[in-house]
């Protein structure tokens, strides 16, 4: 036992004891619940598992710190009525949007704030972390932090791409297969049926085996296999807002199919839509993630997060995190829209009540 | 029960369509090739006569519906034909690594689904309250990480810094069964993560759906109390949504196993195919996606298949 532990046990038990005072009752369930769970875990680990407890603490303390004053100061700075529905988020949603507002600095800025060419050589293999770079450099003597911050660009601008052309692709036929029904719609709809009936990961490894795989032929393929959910989606919400009175109304005084999906039913169904743009995000950025992991999605020399965890696993082997913080950074912003998504449906859920 | 047979024999025949359908995609993809799979073997320094002589051995020479019908018949008897790299026979290939992966994926389904069950339905209990928050956003990052991610983490943690479990699973066939699990737990813990999440999170959603129906308010103001309100009211109901969704997340281990036998250098069926697609091997990628493509539409069809079964609406037709 030394001052450490004795701190550790103390500053937990007295928070705990406040909270029971105070009547916050969640607060002090949580306290406790991790005061008897530290118990255990110092049992077994020692001072090394307080130590990371002490640590994972002070990041979660951080993050809330940081996500508070992002929502202040959006709700500060942004226009009434968008500042209105960010004062009753939560702190997690706030955080999303303060890591995707990051990744998107990072991207669009890439070439200023990385001190290296991504595909520059600037040392021996595996050199270690010094002042000119910070997280050392890969197997071929390329600073990792610059490509890190290249892979913001590429690996996130690419999912951005697929997402948005298979939002393109499923919006578009959802729409007219809502308007237009019979055959189309039939046929629309089996077709989406058989492509997500092939495991999506499964589907595009046998099309790249034969496309081969360049950029636009991941994009492609990519948006292809996750369009049917875009449509089944849109043909959903479209088809209930088709079939009101106003839409009847629109079409009896002889407007075309263009201005009905764009005047009357798009803005009816763009909430649900937006919510679905996040998650389908998230599905399209994991997949071309696993893809570039797996040798087959963006090819070298170009930084890009997934191969940047297969080409230095090997330090794994020696206890280095290094090959981890891309794949981190990956799970740090799927993790960061997932939450905003979370938001998004609470509060369209909640409207709908 | 008329009506349960009709249904599920409808479904049992739309399975047997898409399961063609999708053999048809399978074998037309490789037909779309630029020039043909002899062209892609042989490279654009082949002559004619090696072109030809190819073209011949692989019965190039006949229309597409005659082959695909001949690679059909064969692959439902087990027989994909011959690698392009290795010339070996394809199914003596996949075999033994099929029985692999089949295991790692029972292995994971075992240990995560009555853990997801049991996890999602006390998360429903205790809804709304700090437990359910912490269990809420520690479920979405385990679901947001892709599977390399998990994997790299448990190595790291579990096997270099602790040496508590091998890293690399190689296994022998003189191995114990005690000893297999042994070796092959980092991988399975992996998927367990990933797809414990999605199920924890969808048995909740179900339960609390159903918690809202007057018939449980009714329960409740009986007096019963609350642990029985859910094991004997609201569970039986809960039990079609389940099924569902158990199927479903054992349909996305088939996604996941891949990534990770990759990392884990697991010799199983997902690690063939990437070495496969990557060497543009297409007997071999055609069997693998037919075999994946094939598990996942029976589970999803045992998904549909249980939830009728368990519908007691359907069951007992009024």
């Amino acid at each position: 036992m030394n001052y450490f532990v004795i701190g550790f046990y103390a500053l937990l038990i007295g928070s705990s004891c406040l909270a029971a005072y105070y009547q916050k009752r969640s607060l002090f369930l949580l306290l406790f619940t991790l005061t008897l769970v530290c118990f255990l875990m110092g049992i077994i680990g020692g001072q090394p598992a307080l130590w990371f407890v002490t640590v994972l603490a002070g990041i979660i303390a951080l993050a809330a710190g940081t996500s508070y004053a992002w929502r202040e100061f959006l709700v500060l700075t942004l226009p009434r009525d968008m500042s209105r529905a960010l004062k009753t988020a939560p702190l997690t949603a706030s955080f999303g949007l303060f890591v995707i507002f990051i990744y998107a600095v990072m991207g669009i800025f890439a070439p200023v704030i990385a001190p290296h060419g991504e595909a520059e050589v600037i040392s021996s293999a595996f050199a270690p972390a010094d002042a000119n770079m910070l997280l050392g450099a890969d197997q071929l003597g390329r600073d990792v932090f610059s490509r890190i911050v290249y892979g913001a660009r590429n690996t996130v601008g690419l999912a951005l791409a697929a997402t948005i052309l298979a939002f393109f692709i499923g919006a578009i036929a959802g729409l007219f297969a809502a308007v237009r029904k019979g055959w189309l719609d039939q046929i629309m709809g089996r077709g989406a049926d058989v492509i997500m009936s092939v495991p999506s990961l499964i589907f595009a490894l046998l099309m790249l085996s034969i496309f081969g795989t360049s950029m636009l032929v991941i994009v492609v393929i990519v948006a292809i296999i996750y369009s049917p959910r875009v449509y089944r989606l849109t043909r959903a919400v479209a088809g209930n807002v088709v079939v009101m009175d106003y839409i009847e109304a629109a079409s009896l005084r002889g407007e075309g199919t263009g201005y009905l999906i764009r005047k009357e039913i798009l803005p009816n169904s763009t909430a649900p839509l937006i919510a679905e743009f996040g998650l389908e995000f998230c599905f399209v950025f994991l997949l071309i993630a696993g893809l570039s992991f797996l040798g087959l999605g963006i090819q070298p020399p170009t930084a890009d997060w997934g191969s940047m965890v297969r080409e230095n696993a090997t330090l794994i082997s020696f206890g280095d995190v290094t090959p981890l913080i891309p794949a981190g950074a990956i799970a740090l912003l799927t993790v960061a829209v997932n939450f905003v998504v979370d938001w998004m449906l609470f509060r369209a859920s909640g409207l709908k009540e | 029960m008329g009506d349960v047979a009709s249904l599920i024999l409808k479904r049992l025949a739309l399975g047997v369509v898409t399961l063609f359908v999708i053999s048809i995609l399978i074998f037309g993809a490789v037909e779309m090739l630029p020039g043909d799979i002899a062209q892609a073997v042989l490279g654009q320094s082949a002559t004619p006569e090696n072109l030809a002589a190819l073209r011949e051995q692989m019965g190039l020479d006949q229309p597409a519906i005659v082959r695909y019908f001949h690679w059909l018949t064969g692959a439902i008897s087990g027989d994909f034909g011959n690698s392009l790299v290795t010339g070996e026979r394809v199914s003596s290939t996949i075999g033994p690594r099929l029985l692999n992966t089949l295991f790692l994926a029972s292995y994971a389904a075992a240990i995560a689904v009555p853990l997801a069950i049991i996890l999602g339905i006390l998360v429903a209990l205790a809804r709304n309250s700090v437990f359910d928050r912490v269990a809420n956003i520690l479920a979405l990052t385990a679901i947001s990480s892709p599977e390399f991610f998990l994997g790299y983490v448990l190595i790291l943690y579990l096997s270099v810094k602790t040496g508590l479990f091998p890293a690399i699973s190689s296994l022998q066939g003189d191995m114990s069964f005690g000893d297999l699990l042994y070796r092959t737990f980092l991988p399975a813990l992996t998927m367990v993560l990933v797809v414990m999440a999605h199920m924890m999170r969808m048995t909740r959603a179900a339960i609390i759906n159903l918690l809202a129906s007057p018939y449980i308010e009714m329960a409740r103001l009986k007096g019963v109390p609350s642990w029985k309100v859910i094991v004997f009211h609201a569970l039986p109901n809960a039990l079609a949504p389940i099924i569902n969704v158990v199927a479903l997340n054992l349909a996305y281990l088939i996604t996941g196993v891949v990534l990770v036998e990759v990392v884990f250098v697991y010799p199983g069926v997902g690690q063939l195919l990437v070495d496969a697609v990557s060497k543009r091997d297409f007997p071999i990628v055609q069997a693998c996606c037919l075999i994946f493509a094939a598990t996942f539409i029976l589970l999803n069809l045992a998904a549909d298949v249980g939830s009728i079964l368990t519908n007691p609406r359907l069951r007992h037709p009024k």
